[in-house]
């Protein structure tokens, strides 16, 4: 009989706790891994994310407007391919105001010069091209609000009052996943005109498109040089970084979700100890017989640190096979369709799938090393002693 | 009834597992009531902002006071509307501001940027609103471009102290010259200047924000807000003020409060498999003591019920020491951004009894629930075989 085997034998004495404990650390691991491909599917999304595009802003925050005439002297740069305008809209549907989308003016025309991935039937395109009052939509939202081609939707401005009426002219879908399918994009003329006067010729952002990557660099810098001197200054930026800060709190968010997967880890670290700490007092008279018969306080020790290791194991694999299905089916799923934009790829990677198995072992190995040294340091004729 | 000395002094004879799932259940206890002292203090913060007996005017549509513009013309007819307090020389007490957002450089941080919220308002802001007291310095004179700052903002931003100054925009310093408080609210994370340099420094000429008046009395609200909304041409909507600043905290509110439940939830199911395994181990091993118990007449369900009390106060220990360890979060206080305003509040946890008791008390039924199980075990044990043992 090998250490492997009597570890495995052990944790079948008190088969129930073992499953409890199991359980507890499948569910701290399950838990775990959610969070951990939340923070690296955001990574990844910068993967995705298209770089050959800057975006540019006011100074302050994309609540505060541009002149509009800044989007031709960022087309008459060096280097520029082509460069569109938007304004976030900031509108809700009337009695459903709790429904968040963005709904975002552009210029039709340079919309697809920009955003070459934004796939739309050449006869739709044609006529969103046409219609000052239409609109795109992704096909997450068509479906959320049951949208067709040829619809009329009524949104209530927050940022520019009144009533706005829009036709539905195309669903839009993306060859790639840098931009999501739950936005609304309508014409931005549209709003120009009915605008108060302040807000008249005003524009929220610039995205430009570079020919290579490599020179948006240097173009973000130029950006911000050329209109330091002016009476507003602009902020450029990867198109990524403009997408982040719509979503105010996210940095907020993912630095407490990284302090809880910590301390997830800590609880199963507490559940799992504590179960071998009952095993070890009460195999405590065990252990003396073993120590009586010749067995080296390591053999004590390492029976205790092998049980350890199985539960470990087993709830690391039990936590792994729970989360990999709930959430590449289940929650990764949702996330793609509706928040693709951020989430582009909301999988469990390998990798966290085999740093959480790694974490489950070297954990329950952590946190059965003060009783793994208390079993090793037994008096033989103490343990023998003991009752119970 | 068996006493409960016996429970107190099992719970003591196995001091490590005890000590363990207790701080599970610590864990969980904490986690919960600071993330509703958060929830609240965020409701607090933005709440002091606001009085229920204070109107408050904004564009038609318009959800916060950041994407509201109401002409210049407008503020006296807002102020000359029925339900309206005067003050008394006669004069209508209410006032339009206007807020912006600056992006202002955090100390020791190599030029990392963050949002403060900038109000313009007129010369007499500090009659209007009484909560606010300078407590260094001076007010800013009228019509110069001096500052004043809330107090939490001090120091959080380079040039946000006294006799400091920082850029409004190209080329155009603020001064600061005072420091005001007021009560904990949000316009503590403030800087109010006079209203013309932000109209001039942002090309806002001839607009407020928002108008805030102080009305009769709180059942006047209607008759005002009926006044507002009445002329459509107007396009304007009135809120009770403490209902506005309600709404902007909503959001965060909610935030955090979702977060904290979310990670309670796993947790708690965390420290509940603990307890359970925690007092599975205490019936088991104490199989012998039952078995005695019975044979000396105690009923099953009392035996029953004193291992769910022992499991009880188990977790009330945890709960206890959980609840008093948020207490020490009531001392933190951080910034965050503001979803509603798109610029940085600082926010701390608020603590009330309320909260930590409830905590407590889910702490204790996890305690319940985890020892439920094995407490009817204990209540099954027969006398004869527990003996044979």
């Amino acid at each position: 009989m090998n250490l492997a085997s009597i570890a495995v034998k052990n944790t079948r004495r008190n088969l129930f706790r073992t499953v409890l404990t199991v359980v507890g650390v499948a569910v701290a691991m399950l838990a775990f891994l959610l969070l951990r491909t939340v923070l690296s599917s955001w990574t990844a999304g910068v993967e995705y994310s298209a770089k050959d595009r800057v975006a540019t802003r006011h100074k302050v925050t994309f609540v505060m407007w541009l002149p509009k005439r800044y989007v031709d002297d960022v087309r008459a740069m060096d280097g520029v391919k082509a460069a569109s305008w938007f304004n976030w809209f900031g509108g809700h549907i009337v009695g459903k105001e709790d429904q968040f989308f963005a709904n975002i003016a552009t210029d039709p025309k340079s919309f697809f010069d920009v955003y070459d991935e934004v796939a739309l039937p050449a006869d739709q395109k044609q006529h969103w091209l046409e219609d000052r009052r239409g609109a795109i939509v992704g096909s997450a939202l068509a479906r959320q609000f049951g949208w067709k081609v040829g619809d009329k939707v009524t949104l209530e401005g927050t940022i520019y009052p009144g009533l706005w009426e829009f036709n539905i002219d195309g669903v839009y879908t993306a060859t790639r996943k840098s931009i999501d399918q739950s936005s609304f994009f309508f014409n931005w003329e549209y709003m120009n005109e009915g605008a108060p006067a302040p807000a008249k010729e005003q524009i929220g952002w610039i995205i430009t498109k570079v020919p290579n990557p490599a020179q948006a660099a240097g173009l973000t810098k130029r950006i911000d040089q050329l209109f330091d001197v002016r009476d507003i200054q602009t902020l450029s930026m990867s198109e990524r970084a403009l997408n982040t800060s719509f979503l105010g709190m996210i940095s907020t968010l993912l630095k407490a979700m990284e302090i809880v997967s910590v301390v997830i880890l800590l609880i199963m670290m507490l559940i799992l100890g504590n179960t071998i700490a009952m095993g070890v007092r009460e195999r405590t008279h065990e252990y003396g017989v073993l120590r009586a018969i010749g067995f080296m306080p390591k053999h004590v020790s390492s029976f205790v640190l092998g049980e350890a290791t199985c539960i470990g194991l087993f709830g690391g694999v039990a936590g792994v096979a729970l989360a990999v299905p709930l959430i590449n089916q289940g929650v990764g799923r949702f996330m793609e369709e509706n928040f693709s934009g951020f989430f582009p790829y909301f999988r469990v990677a390998t990798s966290d799938a085999l740093i959480a198995l790694g974490l489950s072992v070297v954990l329950a190995l952590v946190a059965a090393t003060i009783p793994a040294y208390q079993a090793s340091k037994l008096h033989v004729v103490d343990a023998l002693r003991r009752v119970g | 009834m068996i006493p409960i000395s016996y429970n107190v002094r099992s719970l003591f004879v196995r001091k490590a597992t005890t000590i363990a799932t207790a701080f599970g259940i610590a864990l969980v206890v904490f986690v919960l009531a600071s993330s509703q002292m958060l929830s609240r203090g965020v409701q607090r913060t933005l709440g002091k902002s606001g009085s229920a007996i204070n109107g408050f005017v904004m564009r038609k549509g318009a959800d916060t006071e950041m994407s509201s513009a109401i002409e210049t013309p407008k503020v006296n007819l807002i102020l000359a509307a029925p339900g309206v307090r005067k003050d008394k020389s006669g004069k209508p007490m209410g006032v339009g501001e206007i807020v912006m957002v600056l992006a202002l450089e955090k100390p020791g941080t190599a030029g990392q940027v963050s949002n403060v919220q900038l109000r313009g308002v007129p010369d007499d802001v500090l009659a209007f609103r009484k909560d606010v007291h300078i407590v260094e310095g001076r007010p800013a004179k009228p019509g110069t471009d001096e500052v004043i700052i809330g107090k939490r903002l001090r120091g959080q931003f380079i040039g946000l102290e006294v006799g400091h100054s920082f850029e409004v925009k190209k080329n155009r310093r603020a001064t600061v010259v005072g420091v005001f408080e007021s009560q904990g609210s949000s316009h503590e994370s403030e800087i109010w200047c006079d209203i013309d340099l932000v109209r001039t420094a942002f090309g806002r000429e001839g607009m407020v924000s928002s108008v805030s008046v102080t009305l009769e009395s709180e059942s006047k609200f209607e008759v005002f807000k009926a006044a507002m909304e009445h002329d459509k041409q107007l396009g304007l909507q009135a809120l009770r003020e403490s209902a506005y600043y309600e709404k902007q905290s909503e959001g965060t509110a909610k935030l955090v409060s979702f977060l904290g439940g979310a990670i309670v939830f796993f947790f708690s199911i965390g420290a509940t498999i603990g307890a359970m395994i925690t007092m599975y181990a205490a019936v088991s091993h104490r199989k012998r003591e039952v078995g005695t118990l019975r044979a000396l007449g105690f009923s099953r369900i009392t035996i029953l019920s004193s291992f769910l009390l022992e499991a009880l106060l188990l977790a009330l220990i945890g709960g206890g020491v959980g609840a008093a360890a948020s207490l020490g979060m009531s001392f933190v206080h951080f910034s965050m951004m503001n979803m509603a305003s798109w610029s940085e509040i600082t926010f701390s946890f608020d603590p009330a009894p309320e909260i930590l008791i409830r905590a407590v008390v889910i702490g204790g039924l996890m305690g319940v629930v985890g020892g439920l199980l094995p407490a009817i075990r204990a209540s099954r044990t027969s006398a004869v075989e527990a003996m044979r043992e």
